[in-house]
């Protein structure tokens, strides 16, 4: 519904439209953006109609945050670990891209299904890119092994110059938003809807969902961060990520003998729940300003049926408009003959 | 500088048929989809008894609230619709005019958050309308795009003046010409001076693409082909698009599918939508009979009979008389019901024949004293067609002056949706 999904509809539609045609091997050469300013470049030649050149560019980092050769810490990794040998990095990068990949369509997996899901893997190359830093704390915490220094704020970027910022610990890791917002109107609805968010967490039916916090002001954990990077209009939000379901599963690995089948099963979808929480935490900035124009859009429809209902009543008021619609009524009911109409009729007559 | 504009523009070529949307600069669009949007309304006629209790009412009011939320839009929507009922079809755009505002402004939402999944805060807009579009209709696209997504920028464009400057680059740098837009639902001939629309010379065409799916499903159900009624349309639809052609001439026409059925005659193969029972049928003579509406249109309906190159020579004819020989220079095809094989030979030659009967009869009348200069008929075609205002749009987007001509943000908060009132190129004579 109102959900973003992680791969982009677009590339992936090119990719495997390239795949399905690869003998036609046409030329391609389009550049596109994403929300929070991500953009692709793809390229794809006739002669080598194999090998399709990915490039991408990422929002610009604000100063607080880390890069390593353009790219987020970890980035490379986890590129790696997700593509394999189908996809090579080059380096450098085409001007004016953060990353450059060159991609191998004949090493894809032969059976549909991996092909597919590779391909889709390839279509969320933005979740694998800024989302490698995040996901590796995260699996610091399944791991339980507390980062090199803990309670220093890490900050990620997620939007242009702007950053949100982590806070790993042993047992939990809290993820903090500074919510900005452009336009007055979607700086209220935003911070009503945050306040509805937290005030919704505390309903039964999410209580495995993680504790969720909203404030005005910067939170504590934040005090060594300047306070430039700490615009926010719509206040804060922070996420405290204890995930329930990962302690659970450690209790099951202790019964290992036992619950092996069940082990294996829980880590896969695991495995899954790790990227979704990876995903849905990159673009909560864009979740929120998707539901707040969302909201805006739902409220003209409202007006304009209420517009349109009170100008029925007023018409209705009006004095002597029933007659007059009658009369209307009345002499459209008529067809209007013309000197010929009147010709043709009299002539069938004879 | 504004950080917008740094970004390629967003070009979205609202049809009645298709929607062509993508980003300037590129040579195709992201995403061709069928503007329709299928809505969950099993709540709106749900009766509201007085005596529901008030969880119940809060439970009623949320599930009212979710079904707002539950739409589907371009093919997922006619899936949707196919495989369960709760959704129903609704088509924003009728005749090239937007005709529900609600469904459009949903439309609109997919197509930017889940399509091309861009911030609308962060890109130009270009919209595009048909050339009769009233005032209103005009501010109201102004006043959804900067009140619910917070666009920087507007330009609505008008759609034949896109056409025509997609046939600017490919071959040289005219800004005058008829165009010929045949869409799904919309049909004009529209006469453009120096980038400017001649409003008063505007012939619109009472066939369309969707008339020509009708002629063929017509045709289809009389000679008893076996398709099932419900896929009656569609099967039509199919064929028009992959097996239709012009012919030059409609008599010898049937005589050769008559001589040769074999090499004329195609088939259709499907599988019938409730049983899944595979059918096939024979595709004949509407293969050429459906394109031929628009030059005999006599055969489709008696109530217009103007053939198509008789409603250009008029509006040429009608145009002020400096500009009829470039007009006539420079007949420019858009939209996809002009895709037929061979149909801008056919358009050209016989406007070529009325223009030559009229100079003829011109030279007879003068006795041969004075010789009139021959007037040259050019009818263009490109490969890109269909989506040839699109194309045009993504040019005109990613010249820099683009973002100088939009109308922005804070001149709609000063000024309101008025500014969006009147189109700058209906200025240029009248």
């Amino acid at each position: 519904m109102i959900l973003l999904q992680s791969p982009s509809r677009y590339l992936l539609q090119i990719l495997t439209n390239r795949l399905q045609n690869l003998d036609k091997g046409v030329e391609l050469d389009c550049q596109f953006v994403e929300f929070n300013d991500v953009r692709y470049h793809i390229q794809a030649s006739v002669k080598n109609s194999n090998v399709v050149l990915l490039s991408v560019s990422l929002p610009t980092p604000p100063p607080e945050t880390e890069f390593v050769g353009g790219l987020p810490p970890g980035a490379i990794e986890a590129i790696k670990a997700a593509y394999g040998t189908m996809a090579q990095i080059l380096d450098p990068p085409k001007d004016g891209y953060n990353l450059t990949l060159k991609l191998n369509l004949s090493k894809l997996p032969p059976d549909e299904e991996h092909k597919h899901a590779l391909l889709v893997k390839v279509a969320s190359i933005r979740q694998v890119v800024l989302g490698a830093p995040l996901q590796v704390v995260l699996k610091r915490l399944l791991s339980r092994t507390a980062a090199p220094d803990t309670n220093r704020p890490v900050a990620l970027v997620h939007r242009p110059m702007e950053s949100f910022f982590l806070i790993p610990q042993a047992d939990k890791v809290t993820v903090i938003f500074p919510m900005q917002f452009n336009d007055s109107v979607d700086t209220t609805l935003a911070t009503s809807f945050l306040q509805e968010f937290v005030e919704a967490r505390r309903t039964a039916g999410l209580n495995n969902s993680p504790p969720c916090l909203w404030s005005p002001s910067p939170p504590q954990e934040l005090n060594g961060i300047p306070a430039e990077s700490l615009s926010a209009n719509a206040g804060f939000v922070s996420f405290g990520m204890r995930l329930l379901l990962l302690i659970v599963i450690l209790l099951f690995l202790l019964h290992l003998p036992v619950f092996i089948g069940a082990v294996i099963f829980s880590r896969h979808v695991e495995g899954r729940k790790l990227d979704r929480t990876v995903w849905s935490l990159s673009t909560f900035q864009a979740y929120v300003s998707y539901h707040v124009k969302c909201s805006e859009g739902f409220m003209h429809t409202r007006m304009r049926r209420r517009v349109e209902s009170l100008i029925e009543a007023l018409d209705r008021a009006k004095p002597g408009s029933a007659d007059k619609q009658a009369q209307i009524a009345e002499t459209r009911s008529f067809k209007r003959l013309s000197l010929n109409d009147g010709r043709r009729s009299l002539n069938s007559r004879r | 500088m504004d950080p917008a504009a740094s970004r390629p523009a967003v070009v979205i070529d609202n049809g009645t048929g298709y929607t062509k949307m993508g980003f300037a600069g590129n040579v195709e669009p992201s995403f061709i989809l069928p503007t329709v949007v299928a809505v969950n309304d099993t709540f709106v006629n749900q009766p509201r008894s007085a005596s529901t209790k008030s969880s119940n009412w809060l439970t009623q009011f949320n599930a009212g609230v979710m079904a707002d939320l539950d739409f589907y839009i371009g093919e997922e929507a006619l899936a949707k619709s196919k495989s369960s009922s709760t959704y129903s079809l609704n088509y924003p755009i009728m005749h090239g005019q937007v005709d529900n505002w609600d469904a459009m402004e949903r439309f609109w939402q997919q197509c930017i958050f889940s399509y091309l999944r861009c911030d609308p805060e962060d890109h130009y807009f270009l919209l595009t309308e048909s050339p009769l579009t009233p005032p209103e209709s005009r501010e109201y696209t102004a006043e959804v795009m900067f009140e619910t997504f917070n666009v920087p920028g507007l330009y609505i464009a008008v759609q034949p003046v896109l056409a025509l400057a997609a046939g600017y680059t490919t071959s040289k740098c005219e800004m005058t010409g008829v165009v010929v837009d045949v869409g799904d639902g919309a049909a004009h001939v529209v006469p453009v001076a120096d980038g400017y629309v001649i409003g008063s010379s505007i012939k619109p065409i009472p066939i369309a693409g969707s008339d020509i799916t009708l002629f063929i499903q017509q045709l289809m159900r009389e000679r008893g082909e076996n398709v099932p009624a419900e896929d009656s349309f569609e099967v039509a639809r199919n064929v028009k698009e992959m097996h239709c052609y012009t012919c030059s001439d409609i008599v010898k026409e049937f005589n050769k599918h008559d001589r040769e059925p074999l090499k004329y005659i195609k088939h259709w193969r499907g599988t019938k939508p409730k049983t899944g029972a595979p059918y096939s049928c024979d595709i004949g003579y509407e293969r050429f009979l459906g394109p031929e509406v628009f030059f005999n249109p006599e055969i489709y309906n008696s109530d217009f009979t103007t053939p198509l190159p008789d409603i250009i020579d008029r509006c040429i004819q009608s145009a002020p008389i400096d500009t009829r020989r470039a007009l006539y220079k420079n007949v420019v095809l858009s939209g996809g019901s002009t895709m037929f094989k061979d149909f801008h030979r056919r358009l050209q030659r016989d406007l070529k024949k009325i223009v030559d009967t009229r100079i003829l009869a011109s030279d007879a009348r003068l006795g041969g004293e004075i010789k009139s200069q021959p007037v040259e008929v050019n009818v263009v075609s490109h490969p890109i067609q269909k989506y040839a205002v699109w194309f045009g749009g993504s040019v005109l987007a990613s010249t820099p002056e683009f973002f100088t001509a939009c109308h922005t943000k804070a001149e709609y908060e000063e000024y309101g949706a008025s500014i969006c009132r009147t189109n700058p190129v209906f200025k240029g004579m009248f």
